[in-house]
């Protein structure tokens, strides 16, 4: 695929999705997601090649919710995260996290009046999979493209076949929500359970629920390491959307 | 750890804090017929503690051991066993263990460890830092002398805020007998945190990345669980509510499933609504809550949520959050504990303005859990406070401290039902200062040792709830008739045996009880209406023999004794059926070793025989029936004078009591003579080596004293 096609798919998605009107170059961006969509029922993705670096993805259809003042500090979540899952009881693998802000909340033993968690004001802060729209930070930093989207729910998922445990989606994400397994050195994260999440089915307290997607990346505080090592394929890919266009002609 | 292992972690870590060596050894191939858990700490004391020692001997083993199913989804785990020679234990020092749940046992197997033997004595104070296979003693001079959510604090700061923390206040520091060790906010096992504080050991902080593997089919796993989710009552498995509603058949006032739909977490911001069908398994932490229990409807308001150990839906330590208390006392606005834990405070009051569930009544609870989990002093199941208020009410304080010690107490804020009496009195005992202190910190033993106070006299006291050995009752005739006595005369502390009460108290129609104990004990009379019992019958020992064999192994499995077993359901469709067999379904699962019932049970026997030799050799006592299996006057006893088995009352009849016991020497195979076990009794549960040594000291039936 040559540069500068991907842009024009997307106008003619945007197009199909009757969104063309509004469709400046930085609209282009916020609008992508949902154009996917559209391409990806044209059928143009293919269109891309199968090599093409995948930068944007389909938005997921679903995600949990965790309502920290319902939150009862079990764990039963992250355990039935990997105990059904994966066959072991192993809460440094859940792909959802409670015990590490359970003690003393997502500040840590700060002491202090602020302090939350158990050792605090008591409220439990629990960390979920945002299931990020563009751009999916762990998903684009992968240089195998082992994160896609779920074709059923449009989870970002690690295909553990591709993934080749080089930890750069777990340097990515500002959530740190990527776990990796040292016995198989492979990363994993939430997927959803397929549609049917164990988490929320195992919560004896009702805090986690199941709901359409919706962005919530720019809610709550994200502290986890971000390490920008983009693959060079896709950093090609995500200056041919955001150079600003003055530069861009004069570049060419 | 071995990619086979499934259930255990694989290792049990040993720590020689005199020396500084650490080294593990295979779980299984050195402990696996007796689980883990109490089971391990047993075996350890017989093959490593020799008889007389002392609990702060340094020769004194503290052994902290977890079980299979810990660390699991299982429900109702997190169990940890601390077993030791228990210092609270009279006249003489005998095996006990503390147990403890909050989230330090499934830590502790997610680092690879299904246990922890500490030994000797550090010339130091120190803590001792495990990270997976990373172990290190580290340095604990800065933390000497704090309480225990600083200590908690500050090693949390050192190790991560994820890591699990026991520690000691400064009560175990002073060698208190009745000191906590303690872990998770208000998780704590009484009387061990002396014998910790005497190794110089402050506090054990455990992180792990590892698994606990589950051997069998993760489907059916996943199955099991489900199931055992859908058989749950509330606290103390019991299975109908304590409230009328149309979605259930019965109800039961004293049942402690008190989640009624229209209650609310007051104190939760924004506040939060129970609603919806009480059966449903996305609301079972809302049948829960302590406070309420045991502290009247005043609390749900201030109840921030259900809180407890890793894995159970059972949240027993209710989150309250008293904003008043904070300028009132300057003490933390938030607490949490359940049961005696919960009612420390109030209970050293004879009077509270407003009642014992009143404002005043709450505000001592807080103080209570304030002072006793940070000082970390232990309770003794309430004996401490009803020893206090007996030593008060009869004069018996006054007469034993000298004249300035007596009138140095704020007794004018004891007589008014002040709370602030409490930052007087509770860090005497704790920090063991003056006569009062160095006394009541040992316990009642301490009363007997010191002010000459007679056992007897403790026994005849209906108010003092006193069994024997320095410790109270636990769950005894009051409960549960002959069972409950048997139960209760076989421990050398408080029996802390809940198989019997869980079903007796479960909150079914007594004619339902009775259809499922036929089923279960092969008779419908194995099991009386509470306060109108029968005389002795063999099911009954049959039960009470399943009970003790259940306690063991659910403390010996990492699992919950005070939820557990699960005879009974709450479902309807089932006929209130639970299942009997669901620890060696787990068992079997979890490990890839098949094990039924019977085995399991057997396993089980083999750890609460293990107990007894134990207790026997070290008492150097052949004949237990009289000196160890004893109840006290007041059990023989009605206050208003009503005869044994007459509707109303507890009291039994000496007779029917010895015959009791003989129908569960009987079904234990134990020598009705002597309540020994027989060589027979030893071999049939593998412990022919045990008998043997039992036989060498003439501990054996038939061996001549």
């Amino acid at each position: 695929m040559k540069p500068g096609k991907f842009p024009e798919l997307i106008k003619l998605a945007a197009s199909a999705a009757g969104m063309d009107a509004t469709l400046s170059r930085r609209g282009f961006l916020m609008l992508s997601a949902c154009a996917v969509s559209s391409l990806t029922a044209l059928g143009l993705c293919e269109a891309l090649g199968a090599g093409a670096p995948l930068v944007i993805l389909d938005n997921a259809r679903g995600m949990i919710l965790a309502d920290p003042s319902r939150c009862v500090g079990c764990q039963r979540c992250e355990l039935a995260c990997t105990e059904f899952n994966d066959g072991r009881a192993q809460p440094s693998l859940s792909r959802i996290k409670i015990g590490r802000a359970m003690n003393f909340g997502p500040e840590g033993p700060t002491g202090g009046p602020a302090m939350q968690g158990t050792w605090g004001n008591g409220l439990v802060v629990q960390s979920v999979c945002r299931q990020c729209p563009h751009p999916v930070l762990c998903a684009t930093a992968c240089p195998e493209n082992a994160i896609q989207a779920d074709p059923k729910t449009g989870a970002r998922v690690v295909d553990a076949r591709r993934c080749v445990g080089c930890r750069l989606c777990q340097r990515a994400c500002p959530w740190d929500m990527i776990t990796f397994d040292e016995d198989r050195q492979k990363a994993s994260k939430c997927f959803l359970c397929n549609g049917k999440p164990k988490c929320v089915e195992a919560c004896p307290s009702g805090a986690l629920r199941f709901v359409p997607w919706r962005d919530i990346t720019r809610e709550g505080r994200a502290g986890g390491p971000v390490l920008s090592a983009l693959p060079a394929a896709k950093a090609r890919a995500c200056v041919e959307c955001h150079t600003p266009s003055r530069k861009k002609s004069s570049a060419r | 750890m071995a990619a086979t292992t499934g259930g255990f972690a694989g290792k049990v870590l040993r720590v020689d804090l005199s020396t500084g060596k650490i080294s593990t050894q295979d779980t299984r191939e050195k402990y696996g017929d007796v689980l883990g858990g109490t089971g391990l700490g047993y075996q350890v004391l017989w093959e490593e503690v020799p008889p007389g020692t002392g609990p702060f001997d340094s020769a004194n083993k503290l052994v902290f051991a977890t079980g299979v199913l810990a660390g699991t989804g299982v429900p109702c785990n997190g169990r940890t066993a601390v077993t030791t020679i228990f210092p609270t234990c009279w006249p003489k020092p005998l095996v006990g263990s503390g147990h403890m749940g909050g989230n330090f046992a499934a830590k502790l197997k997610y680092a690879g460890y299904d246990a922890l033997i500490v030994e000797g004595r550090a010339d130091r104070p120190v803590w001792l830092f495990i990270r997976d296979a990373r172990v290190e003693l580290r340095d604990a001079s800065h933390l000497w002398g704090s309480g225990i959510r600083r200590t908690n604090l500050e090693i949390s700061q050192e190790m991560g805020a994820d890591c699990s923390v026991a520690a000691i206040g400064q009560a175990g520091e002073r060698l208190a007998p009745m000191a906590i060790v303690a872990n998770s906010l208000s998780h704590s096992a009484g009387g061990v945190g002396g014998v910790m504080g005497s190794k110089n050991l402050k506090a054990v902080g455990v992180q792990g990345s590892g698994a606990v593997r589950i051997a069998g089919d993760k489907g059916e796993w996943e199955k099991l669980i489900k199931f055992h989710l859908s058989i749950l009552g509330g606290n103390n498995q019991h299975v109908v509510p304590s409230f009328p509603t149309p979605q259930s058949e019965y109800y039961n006032p004293a049942s402690r499933w008190v989640g009624e739909p229209g209650r609310r977490w007051g104190a939760a911001e924004p506040p939060v609504e129970i609603t919806g069908n009480i059966f449903d398994l996305n609301r079972i932490a809302y049948r829960t809550n302590s406070a309420a229990f045991f502290l009247g409807e005043g609390a749900w308001k201030h109840t921030v949520r259900g809180n407890g150990c890793t894995a159970c839906p059972i949240r027993c330590h209710t989150v309250i959050k008293v904003p008043s208390v904070a300028a009132k006392y300057g003490i933390h606005e938030t607490a949490q504990n359940t049961c005696s834990g919960l009612n420390f405070g109030r209970a050293f009051f004879k009077a509270l303005p407003g009642g014992f569930k009143g404002p005043t009544a709450l505000e001592a609870c807080m103080v209570g859990m304030h002072l006793a989990d940070d000082l970390g002093l232990w309770c003794n199941y309430g004996q401490l406070q009803r020893d206090f208020l007996k030593l008060q009410r009869e004069g018996l304080l006054k007469a034993k401290l000298g004249a300035t010690e007596y009138a140095s107490i704020a007794w004018d804020k004891f007589e008014s039902g002040d709370p602030t009496f409490l930052f007087d009195i509770l860090p005497r005992i704790g920090e063991r200062r003056g006569e009062l202190g160095q006394v009541l910190s040992q316990g009642t033993a301490g009363l007997f040792r010191h002010w000459s106070m007679q056992e007897d006299d403790w026994g005849r006291d209906h108010a003092a709830r006193y069994w024997k050995m320095g410790h109270p009752k636990h769950h005894s005739s009051e409960d549960d008739g002959q069972c409950g006595v048997i139960i209760n005369t076989q421990y050398n502390r408080d029996a802390q045996c809940h198989s019997h009460t869980n079903f007796v108290r479960n909150g079914l129609p007594l004619s339902v009880q009775k259809r499922l104990a036929a089923e279960i004990w092969g008779s419908p009379d194995a099991v009386d209406g509470a306060g109108d019992y029968t005389p002795m019958n063999l099911h009954k020992a049959r039960r009470a023999r399943w009970s003790l064999v259940r306690k063991e192994l659910h403390d010996s499995l990492g699992l919950c004794n005070w939820m557990g077993p699960w005879v009974a359901s709450p479902l309807k469709e089932r006929g209130y059926r639970g299942d009997d067999s669901l620890e060696s379904r787990f068992y079997s699962l979890a490990t890839g070793r098949k094990l039924d019932r019977e085995g399991l049970d057997r396993m089980g026997e083999r750890i609460f025989t293990l107990h007894r030799a134990l207790t026997m050799r070290d008492m150097g006592q052949l004949d237990m029936r009289a000196h160890h299996d004893l109840a006290p006057a007041w059990v023989f006893k009605d206050q208003n004078g009503a005869a044994p088995f007459t509707k109303g009352t507890i009291r039994m009849d000496r007779d029917d009591i010895s015959r009791a016991m003989d129908l569960f020497y009987e079904v234990m195979g134990w020598d009705k003579a002597t309540g020994a076990p027989t060589a027979e009794a030893y071999a049939r549960l593998g412990l022919k080596e045990v008998g043997k040594a039992m036989h060498a000291q003439k501990l054996m039936p038939g061996d001549a004293a």
